[in-house]
């Protein structure tokens, strides 16, 4: 009877091999974290694709986010690209340029379904080269205990530049504090944030016509607040990215610092506030609005496969489950989307704002157009060139970078 | 008649052939001919001539040049300087002398990046030990940040690739004096010579050899060393630990300028070679001597 049961389990797990290997793989790498609530909704999703399409088996694989690009490209540029990857949208051009990725073809009606600005996050040379599975738009969390121990009279929060420094000097000088969490690290995020600044003083990097007019007063402006900012940030600011800032917001040790909506749920024991971007002396409330994109790899063998996942998973319902679950801004207006203000009444900072906010200058190159203006703000942290200086050298390097 | 060719032992060194054309050879003849390209991702590139070359030198590439030399040197001097010390202290008839030599080990043995981490948090200016210290004694009065300026950044990563370095040179020179005989020591002391004597006419001459070599294979390492600034800093802040070696792979790899990037890429090998060079003439010349001996 033993011998019979063990023939059986043999049989069987030679048999489930068989199933396994005649199944086509399709490597998928997606940058960002392991554990969490977002992959695990993501893989009850590509279980379901692999439900319906069971010739394909799916190989997820998490990068962080510090060397997951660079992979992904690497491989492809190598000659052995994965399949489909989740990567930030600003890495789109250079891919398409290189003829690395496929393009995606949409119908008028799923091109409109999408929120304004999010498919341009996407788009070059006239083509639409992933689909937005995170969109992101930001506002700055406030540490309200910190705000009424400075004995701040801000119930909302600070809305302008000035109010911000104002806020943040009061803070650093009666407290135990500093006012603002400042990234300055060589990291993708201390463009980001700094970009959110630009958008909300109606400064541009790259006009509607893809002349670069970043050498401008009104961006002279944002990096003049930066320098005023320094002396009341948590000391050295180059020795921090978003993720090291974190810690200190949650710890108290800063009292304001951008963020998106998601980040609610690692603040801690902070009672904490939220608002929109403040406002620069020549703008309005703005946002940079910055997607992460699937984007389905040339000569994997598995293109078609790998769009049908792409588009399942991008599936306007999963989709919308998808970005509330991880506290993303909805990449579609929806049910779901439309009920989030009602759900909680911080969204419409995040929500409202994407009408008047800015995009990540789209540039082939964009790890250059990262190291040009991450080194130009760092020169201003540190002193050694004035804010007019550093406009000036973004503009010309972003010139040269263009061409 | 005529004598036949034994083939066999040629035979048996194409594998070894294969290897090294495989690994050395193809990978430095590809660098040298992209050197010559505008390859990036695109699908098409051209040869360019002496482009690139041209190109690096007119960026602040000389600056690198000059600042990678710095970093080594200082790295190197501290680590045989401080490797010498620990070698001396190592040697010393004390009890427990074993278990020194093993606690001495841990920063060569635990992998690179770990123990990089590990200074990452330490020279954080809000959590971390040493600025924590500092404050506490009173030495800083407030929180400093190691890797936020561009001087404090430099020797931070220089601490650190020299706390990764001195174990192997402290074990490598600690064999070099291990082999002096016993009894040029005994017939100093007989004759009333100091301990402080000892060490500069006997000891330091005699393992002369070893720290010189150690001292060149060192550099070459340094030389080298990625991982170390990379973890720490990425180059920065404003490029001040960008040293060759990053600035290469900020190239090729970060912006997929491939061609541009083995054009800095053969610059080290230049660097390189030179030290090869210098080390080979050496290493020669103290075999000599000690033929002639």
């Amino acid at each position: 009877m033993k011998l019979k049961s063990l023939l059986f389990a043999g049989t069987a797990i030679v048999l489930g091999a068989q199933m396994a290997s005649a199944q086509t793989e399709i490597k998928f790498i997606n940058c960002g974290a392991t554990d969490g609530v977002v992959p695990e909704a993501q893989n009850v999703d590509v279980a379901a694709w692999e439900a319906e399409n069971p010739d394909y088996k799916v190989m997820q694989e998490y990068i962080p986010w510090g060397q997951c690009q660079e992979k992904a490209i690497t491989l492809a540029a190598a000659g052995d690209p994965v399949g489909l990857a989740y990567l930030g949208s600003r890495t789109l051009p250079q891919l398409a340029d290189a003829g690395l990725i496929v393009p995606v073809e949409m119908t008028d009606e799923e091109k409109a379904s999408y929120q304004p600005s999010v498919l341009a996050t996407v788009q070059f040379n006239g083509g639409i080269w992933g689909l937005p599975r995170a969109f992101s738009t930001k506002g700055i969390f406030y540490n309200k205990a910190l705000f009424e121990e400075a004995g701040l009279d801000m119930p909302n929060g600070p809305q302008t530049f000035a109010e911000m420094v104002e806020a943040s000097k009061a803070i650093s000088e009666n407290t135990d504090a500093k006012g603002f969490g400042m990234p300055a690290a060589s990291f993708d995020n201390t463009m980001h944030a700094f970009l959110n600044f630009i958008y909300s003083n109606g400064a541009e990097v790259v006009n509607s016509d893809g002349e670069v007019v970043f050498n401008s007063p009104e961006t002279v402006e944002v990096f003049q607040f930066y320098k005023d900012l320094v002396p009341y940030s948590q000391e050295g600011p180059v020795a921090y990215d978003r993720g090291k800032v974190e810690p200190l917001f949650s710890e108290g040790k800063v009292a304001m610092m951008v963020q998106s909506f998601g980040y609610r749920s690692r603040t801690g024991d902070v009672d904490y506030g939220i608002t929109w971007i403040p406002a620069g002396p020549s703008g309005e409330h703005s946002t940079l609005l910055i997607t992460d994109s699937l984007a389905v790899f040339k000569g994997s063998g598995v293109e078609e496969a790998a769009m049908s996942l792409a588009k399942f998973l991008n599936e306007t319902d999963r989709q919308a489950k998808f970005d509330d679950i991880a506290g993303w801004t909805p990449v579609r207006d929806t049910d779901i989307s439309r009920a989030l203000v009602e759900k909680d009444p911080n969204w419409k900072f995040f929500l409202e704002s994407i009408s008047a906010g800015g995009p990540e200058p789209q540039v082939i190159d964009y790890n250059a157009l990262q190291d040009v203006m991450n080194e130009a703000i760092q020169g201003v942290v540190l002193g050694e060139i004035s804010p007019e200086e550093a406009a000036e050298d973004v503009a010309k390097e972003l010139e040269d970078l263009m061409e | 008649m005529k004598k036949k060719v034994d083939l066999f032992p040629y035979l048996l060194l194409v594998p070894a052939l294969l290897l090294v054309i495989t690994i050395v050879a193809w990978p430095l003849i590809e660098t040298f001919r992209l050197s010559f390209t505008n390859t990036s991702m695109r699908p098409t590139w051209e040869y360019v001539g002496f482009e690139n070359y041209v190109e690096i030198f007119e960026d602040d590439f000389n600056e690198i040049i000059l600042r990678t030399f710095l970093w080594m040197t200082i790295s190197v001097v501290l680590k045989i300087v401080l490797g010498t010390i620990g070698a001396l202290l190592l040697s010393a008839a004390l009890p427990g002398r074993g278990l020194f030599r093993v606690l001495v080990m841990p920063p060569w043995v635990v992998p690179i990046a770990i123990g990089v981490f590990m200074w990452s948090w330490m020279y954080n200016g809000q959590f971390g030990m040493i600025s924590g210290i500092a404050q506490r004694i009173g030495l800083i009065d407030g929180p400093f940040e190691f890797l936020a300026y561009k001087t404090s950044s430099f020797l931070s990563t220089i601490v650190t690739d020299v706390w990764v370095g001195v174990p192997l040179v402290s074990l490598y020179l600690l064999a070099a004096m291990q082999s002096i005989p016993r009894e040029l020591h005994e017939a100093a002391w007989t004759d009333g010579a100091s301990r402080f004597y000892r060490l500069r006419r006997i000891t330091l001459p005699l393992i002369a050899p070893s720290i010189f070599t150690m001292a060149l294979l060192s550099a070459i390492w340094t030389f080298n060393s990625f991982d170390i600034i990379w973890i720490l800093t990425e180059g920065g802040p404003r490029g001040a630990t960008t040293t060759m070696i990053i600035d290469t792979y900020k190239t090729a790899i970060s912006r997929f300028r491939f061609g541009e990037g083995s054009a800095r890429a053969v610059m080290i090998l230049l660097c390189l070679t030179a030290f090869s060079v210098v080390y080979m003439m050496l290493l020669m010349r103290t075999a000599r001597k000690g033929e002639s001996r």
